[in-house]
């Protein structure tokens, strides 16, 4: 043996193309972003809400964008994060429904399936230190069961009657475990969306990333319907008596 | 003639055909019968052992039907060897279909998965076909109950009933006499019983018309567990249920059907 060279297991080595010197190709931080998404089961399926802001750090670049879309016939994806990679996730999902497509073979893709399929690409990118940086809620009916589901950028997965990411996590789901959690079999779609548009309020008020232009989107065993943009009413005269307002 | 044309796979011959994969089938025409009849209920599997001595350890491993998945079962007529290849292939296929899909793979999927695999050793690579022809027996929630035949070049299709291995045209043609076909006109719309619709089999039936098929193609006079494998696939809770039987258990079955049983000429 001429010289002792350290064998690395093949799952730490990187790609030939990523080595010490060359560019740097994972992300640190994300750069037009998506603030919370919060969802939760309701009697006929699922009801989800985003805000239709994508912002530039603290400014509110675009104002129009919509985080949630439609994946095949019965299955809602919301997302908060980094919007590029929310796209690159997009046309992922397209590839693969338009390879089921292509199979022809009569099968359909469940909401089970993309939510693994979504978490398994999140878990590979983490492991490679160049993740997505997004927070992902799957929601679906399938053979008449809701299906509700978590996936961060570590890959961490759960399910659970509510979700919430970003700060809807901290000032929504509190709402939603009090008025959801334990009889969301009960729940109508005014009742459901009744306590949506209060924990968008909420965070509207308090969420500095925010923005009153959001949309909401339910799947029922009939599908995926994603509202127009609606704004909320509010109610600022609390404002008045903050020291310092106006003055 | 021939001799020019059957040494590489991949060339035709002057009249068009692929003599190594002809070949391949020829040797399994010697192979073991192995029979596959869909019912109602569920599907049948049965398969001749051509390996037995009273030295052989049978009751430990399979020769002839295994599992592929949770919801596929098949029966392999050929080379074991080559069919032990293709088998853990389809199980690691199967198993990565449902690792990222949480879901069991589809029945037709996995088939045409082997058979692509098949179908490239008929093209390109320069080796020799594998010797296998394949009865997949399977389940999924789209189509319901399927049984796929597939052969060394790579083909399959969907069937009611049938054989392969040897003395398998014998066998086909009983099954073809036998088998109760639903010939209403609209079997194509029954919604409620989803693929197992055009068949007024029952799973007795089925069984029964496996021990007949048995009977007439098998050369020994008198069938017993020692020259026989079974398995059936039913639904149990709404889930696909394999069972591959004892020896004791397949002892039953033809206990049971014994009487339809005709021996071979005395």
């Amino acid at each position: 043996m001429d010289s002792i060279t350290l064998k690395v297991p093949h799952t730490t080595e990187r790609p030939a193309e990523i080595t010490n010197y060359g560019p740097t190709t994972h992300i640190s931080q994300p750069s037009v972003t998506g603030t919370s998404v919060v969802a939760f089961k309701y009697k006929d399926g699922i009801i989800m809400a985003t805000d239709c802001l994508a912002s530039y750090g603290s400014m509110a670049r675009f104002r129009n964008e919509t985080r949630m879309i439609s994946v095949g016939n019965n299955t809602l994806v919301g997302m908060s994060g980094d919007t590029g990679d929310f796209q690159h996730m997009k046309h992922t999902l397209e590839n693969l429904l338009t390879h089921e497509y292509d199979m022809d073979d009569g099968q359909n893709m469940g909401t089970r399936s993309i939510y693994k399929y979504i978490s398994n690409i999140m878990y590979g990118r983490r492991s490679k230190i160049d993740p997505l940086w997004n927070s992902y809620v799957v929601a679906g009916v399938e053979n008449g069961e809701s299906f509700l589901g978590f996936v961060d950028y570590y890959g961490t997965t759960y399910q659970s009657p509510t979700i919430a990411t970003g700060f809807g996590a901290y000032l929504a789901q509190p709402i939603l475990r009090k008025y959801v959690e334990g009889h969301e079999d009960e729940l109508t779609e005014e009742e459901a969306v009744r306590i949506l548009d209060d924990c968008m309020r909420v965070l509207y008020y308090r969420d500095g990333r925010s923005f009153n232009k959001l949309r909401r989107a339910k799947v029922t065993a009939e599908g995926v319907e994603i509202s127009e943009p609606y704004p909320l009413d509010t109610n600022w005269t609390i404002a008045n008596y903050v020291v310092g307002y106006g003055s | 003639m021939a001799r020019r044309y059957d040494s590489r796979t991949t060339i035709f011959s002057p009249e068009g055909r692929l003599y190594q994969v002809e070949y391949a089938m020829e040797a399994i025409s010697h192979a073991g019968t192995v029979i596959g009849i869909l019912s109602k209920d569920g599907i049948v599997l049965a398969a001749e052992r051509q390996a037995t001595s009273n030295l052989l350890e049978q009751s430990i491993g399979s020769e002839k039907i295994y599992e592929m998945n949770d919801n596929v079962v098949a029966g392999v007529a050929g080379l074991t060897a080559d069919a032990n290849i293709l088998i853990n292939q389809s199980r690691v296929i199967a198993q990565r279909y449902l690792q990222r899909f949480d879901s069991p793979i589809p029945v037709e999927h996995l088939v045409r998965r082997l058979c692509d695999l098949k179908q490239g050793y008929t093209q390109f690579g320069g080796l020799r076909p594998f010797g296998v022809s394949f009865l997949c027996a399977g389940w999924d929630p789209t189509f319901g109950f399927q049984l796929y035949q597939s052969d060394p070049a790579g083909n399959y299709s969907s069937w009611k009933a049938a054989c392969i291995g040897e003395n398998y045209s014998n066998a086909q043609s009983i099954l073809k006499q036998e088998y109760k076909d639903d010939d209403s006109s609209d079997a194509g719309s029954n919604s409620s019983n989803v693929g197992s619709a055009g068949t007024r089999m029952t799973m007795d039936d089925a069984l029964k018309l496996t021990c007949v098929v048995l009977s007439k193609t098998i050369d020994t006079a008198k069938l017993t567990s020692e020259k026989l494998e079974f398995a059936t696939i039913t639904l149990k809770d709404d889930k696909p249920y394999i069972h591959i039987y004892s020896s004791e258990e397949i002892d039953e079955v033809l206990k049971k059907y014994d009487s339809v049983m005709k021996p071979s000429e005395d």
